[in-house]
């Protein structure tokens, strides 16, 4: 008897922990390799932990920053719908400044310290604002352009020259609407290298001066350009993954992106033309890191962090650094690995349509995290409201 | 006992209807009247409708959600009355009608995509004349979508109430009293040489129109608020007004909520407006017509009625065929530049991506889709069933059932949904909950007319018979009606299933987002960066729910089907 109501008790706490082990990730879904990545990361959580990671494919991140920001609101304090976030930048902003992240969980985890933070700076600074160990990073990332090779012979090599590109040939470059992660970063890159912007200033918190003399010589470009701008500048793509498509309709001749492996990994799937080419601006190439967060009143704390740490392990970190997998950078610090983990991440073979090995020129850190809602901001106010 | 659960399903079948509606609306308006407690604001004000004022564009929104509402309304009830005319008591109406059905189950989502496809300044038809007609070795710059006007928007949103107004003039018009009837004024309109045309506008029409105002009026308030087709191929600077409150609502800034909510409640107010400038128009035409009518022209508007519908048809199987053609061959591209007609080769690797990726997605459109519609089918038989036995409306439903029937198809579902979703969080409802009951809400009204009509339909004298015999009213229903009625109940039940299917809204707001059906992935991917899988996506979109009514169609055949059981 007593060990039949034993084995009742060990089947009911069975089923309470396996319930609990869902967890609702909330990630940007407009990229097919991530969401694959994803769903291996699945499978090995189930395998390993037992675990089921369920992907919440976001439009925008801001969705879900605003549905933990809804729940804090309802008075939610302890069964959110949101277990892990992908986010960076203002998003994590936004985040730390309402208290909707868990606190003090990152240094725990036993992965972190292969990302050696002592030493990288970034992956505790999260555009300017320390992280307090509120987000874990994930993967690094830096802007790149691409170019059909069928339409053109040389591209644009700078902000400059890439206004007179547009002025050439009218219609064929579109940046996203600033409220889009590619939009901002295209302005923030522009802010960071055209002349008569005094950049340091955009490295400490924005002020009305500062503003001003940034968005001075900035919107006297954006004036030129957009006339010369995919729909002549009336609308804009409101995701970025938009431009993507544009260019493989060959409508774009020039576009850009924050993941260099997406171009190849897309041209092996034929979603771009074999005729694209990979490179990035003399001028500089804005780059940052990205991180995961845990909301504060997720109910899976435990299992978001043990989640998190396998996201950091040599292992996932290796395999999304394929590029046919995802070609995001690792966070981790190779030269802390041991042999059999850094021959993980042995480097591939070349792809014509890659970056090539040290493409980047010169890699532009993220400016403070107030630039973003105020350049933002700025653009909307000079620009009308574009929805 | 059977009596009892007749009577509470009359009251459940009501409430299900303005509950959620009424909750919903409720609770848009108090944080429209910056009544939001959760985020600190206490007292009730307009400031928010002052906000919502000083947005520039915010006239144009609504003049944008006016437009494109009431253009495509317009095109769709021309069509139709122009179709009907010249395929009334004709062998083409049965094709027109077999044409037009699947296209009625297409996702709102589904058809904008494709529009999209073809529009598109690389789409196919653009292609066909690249290069030698047009020189065009890229893309055209100039581009049909994203227009100011929003006239693709129309395009999309007519191509999709056209078949829904059609079908409903059809099994209105399959009523037996009321096609007796007609029949007999046409031959006699016809005698005294009038064109069959013309016969039809001046007999049929004016009694055929008062009868399907409300789904008109309902095909007016949907098109108005709308999301997903502006979404898709509208413009952005400003959108219609529907977008931008979906917009409103998803910024990180939670007070842009109140702005959202006053937003929701104007677009009531904008659809509404609608609804008044359809009225008078209504009226207008009525008068007009009416003189004409009585000159006793044998052939008024004859040529025009037969112009208008050939172009109709036409162009809606132009762009079928060519969306259908398109679409499937994009989904086995590989590579395919410009101005080439046809993709470099073909693979199927898109459809193995998706597939995989969709399963989930279909899992849950189903576990939505069936429990909701095996319950509005349920409801609705006993609804009609109770009807029928206290000889209330034994013909068509009263009035007030009808009108209730259409409240979730006229308030604005970016208005009542945002406010349930708001209410279902408040009270800790979960997810699937709320998307149950919003699609329930959908869902039911569809059913319920297509059954009704099968109810009308059914032949009266069975149940005589079955109670001659002896037999409770319980058993007349059970072991008489049902058995008979298996085809139209199968039919509404895959109408429950497709129009579960194809809802966006429903889905994303009260899920939270968390729970992806095909449709709602579909408009992700569709914003993605393949126009590959975007297909993959679509196609499959339109043939979940033709797969229910295939079912439909066969399933009758093995069941309660003489022929069939004497193999």
């Amino acid at each position: 008897m007593i060990k039949r109501i034993n084995t009742l008790i060990l089947l009911i706490s069975w089923a309470v922990t396996a319930h609990a082990q869902t967890i609702n990730f909330h990630a940007w879904g407009g990229s097919p390799q991530v969401n694959r990545y994803l769903q291996w990361v699945n499978t090995q959580t189930e395998a390993e932990f037992g675990i089921t990671v369920n992907h919440v494919k976001l439009a925008d991140t801001s969705d879900a920053v605003s549905r933990v920001l809804a729940e804090k609101a309802a008075g939610n304090h302890d069964r959110g719908s949101v277990d892990l976030i992908w986010i960076n930048g203002e998003n994590f902003a936004a985040m730390k400044r309402h208290g909707l992240l868990h606190q003090n969980w990152v240094s725990s985890l036993t992965n972190f310290a292969l990302t050696n933070p002592d030493k990288n700076r970034n992956m505790t600074m999260d555009f300017g604002i320390p992280t307090d160990g509120q987000e874990a990073p994930w993967g690094k990332a830096a802007m790149v352009f691409y170019y059909n090779a069928r339409y053109l012979d040389v591209p644009p090599k700078n902000a400059a020259e890439l206004l007179s590109f547009s002025q050439q040939h009218p219609g064929r470059f579109a940046y996203p609407l600033p409220t889009d992660y590619l939009g901002i970063s295209f302005l923030k890159y522009l802010a960071l290298t055209l002349p008569d912007i005094p950049h340091e200033r955009l490295y400490a918190p924005v002020d009305a001066h500062s503003l001003r003399r940034v968005t001075m010589p900035l919107f006297e470009y954006l004036d030129a350009l957009h006339p010369t701008l995919w729909h002549e500048g009336k609308f804009f793509a409101r995701q970025a993954s938009r431009l993507q498509r544009l260019f493989d309709d060959n409508a774009l001749f020039v576009s850009f992106s924050f993941t260099a492996a997406e171009i190849p990994a897309a041209v092996s799937r034929f979603d771009l033309p074999t005729s694209t080419r990979t490179y990035a601006m003399a001028d500089g190439s804005l780059s940052n890191v990205h991180f995961i967060g845990i909301p504060y009143n997720s109910g899976h704390k435990d299992a978001a962090r043990k989640v998190v740490n396998f996201l950091l392990s040599p292992r996932a970190q290796a395999r999304k650094k394929q590029r046919q997998v995802w070609g995001d950078d690792t966070v981790l610090d190779v030269s802390l690995l041991s042999d059999a983990q850094s021959r993980l991440f042995a480097g591939e073979q070349a792809h014509p349509a890659a970056l090539p090995v040290n493409g980047h020129n010169q890699l532009l850190a993220e400016p403070h995290a107030s630039w973003t809602d105020a350049l933002r901001e700025a653009w909307f106010t000079r620009y009308g409201d574009h929805l | 006992m059977f009596s009892t659960a007749l009577l509470v399903s009359r009251w459940l079948f009501i409430a299900l209807l303005i509950v959620p509606v009424g909750a919903g609306i409720v609770a848009v308006l108090l944080p429209a009247l910056s009544y939001f407690p959760a985020i600190g604001e206490h007292h009730f004000s307009l400031a928010a409708f002052s906000r919502l004022m000083q947005v520039d564009s915010i006239v144009h929104m609504a003049m944008l959600s006016l437009f494109t509402g009431l253009m495509a309304t317009f095109i769709a009830t021309v069509g139709t009355l122009s179709i009907l005319a010249i395929s009334y008591h004709t062998a083409m109406l049965g094709w027109v009608q077999r044409l037009l059905s699947p296209v009625l189950v297409i996702p709102h989502a589904a058809a904008a995509i494709a529009l999209g496809f073809i529009l598109s300044p690389a789409g196919w038809p653009a292609r066909l004349v690249s290069p030698e007609l047009s020189g065009w070795i890229a893309p055209p710059v100039v581009s049909l979508l994203h227009d100011e006007l929003g006239l693709s928007v129309t395009i999309a949103l007519a191509i999709k109430a056209l078949p829904f107004m059609l079908l409903m003039a059809l099994s209105v018009l399959a009523q037996p009293h009321l096609a007796d009837r007609l029949q007999k004024q046409v031959c006699v309109a016809r005698t005294m040489g009038y064109t069959p045309a013309t016969a039809f506008l001046s007999v049929v029409w004016p009694v055929l129109y008062p009868l399907i105002r409300l789904p008109v009026l309902a095909v007016l308030a949907f098109a108005t608020a709308n999301v997903e087709i502006p979404l898709i191929l509208g413009p952005g600077s400003p959108p219609t007004l529907a977008v931008a409150v979906l917009q409103w609502f998803n910024n990180v800034d939670i007070f842009m909520r109140l702005q959202a909510s006053a937003a929701a409640c104007l677009h009531i107010g904008v659809t509404g407006l609608a609804i008044i400038i359809w009225l008078l128009i209504e009226k207008g035409a009525a008068a007009l017509f009416h003189r004409r009518r009585c000159t006793g022209a044998r052939n008024f508007a004859s040529w025009w009625l037969s112009v208008i519908a050939y172009f109709t048809l036409g162009t809606l199987i132009l762009l079928m065929l060519c969306m259908l053609i398109s679409l499937v061959t994009w989904s086995f591209a590989t590579y395919w530049p410009f101005p080439d007609t046809f993709p470099l080769g073909i693979t199927l690797i898109h459809w193995q991506t998706s597939l995989t990726a969709l399963s989930q997605p279909a899992l849950n459109a189903l576990l939505i889709a069936l429990p909701v519609s095996v319950i509005a089918v349920g409801l609705s038989l006993l609804v009609l069933e109770q009807e029928q036995i206290s000889h209330r409306a034994t013909v068509s439903p009263g009035l007030k059932k009808e009108a209730v029937l259409f409240l979730p198809l006229l308030v604005p579902g970016v208005a009542f949904l945002f406010g349930l979703t708001w209410f279902s969080q408040f009270i800790g409802a979960g997810v699937w909950l709320p998307v149950l009951v919003s699609h329930f809400v959908y869902v039911l009204p569809y059913v319920f007319l297509s059954l009704a009509v099968a109810y009308r339909r059914f032949d009266i004298r069975y149940t005589y018979v079955g109670y001659g015999l002896g037999a409770s009213p319980y058993d007349v229903f059970w072991k008489v009606k049902l058995p008979q009625l298996f085809a139209p109940i199968m039919v509404a039940l895959a109408l429950g299933i497709a129009i579960s299917f194809s809802q966006y809204l429903p889905t994303l707001l009260p899920g939270a987002g968390t729970i992806a059906t095909v449709t709602t992935e579909s408009v992700a991917v569709s914003a993605g960066g393949s126009r590959r899988l975007s297909a993959v996506y679509t196609l499959v979109q339109m043939i979940m729910p033709l797969i229910g009514f295939a079912l439909a169609w066969w399933l009758p055949l093995r069941f309660f089907n003489p022929a069939a059981w004497s193999d």
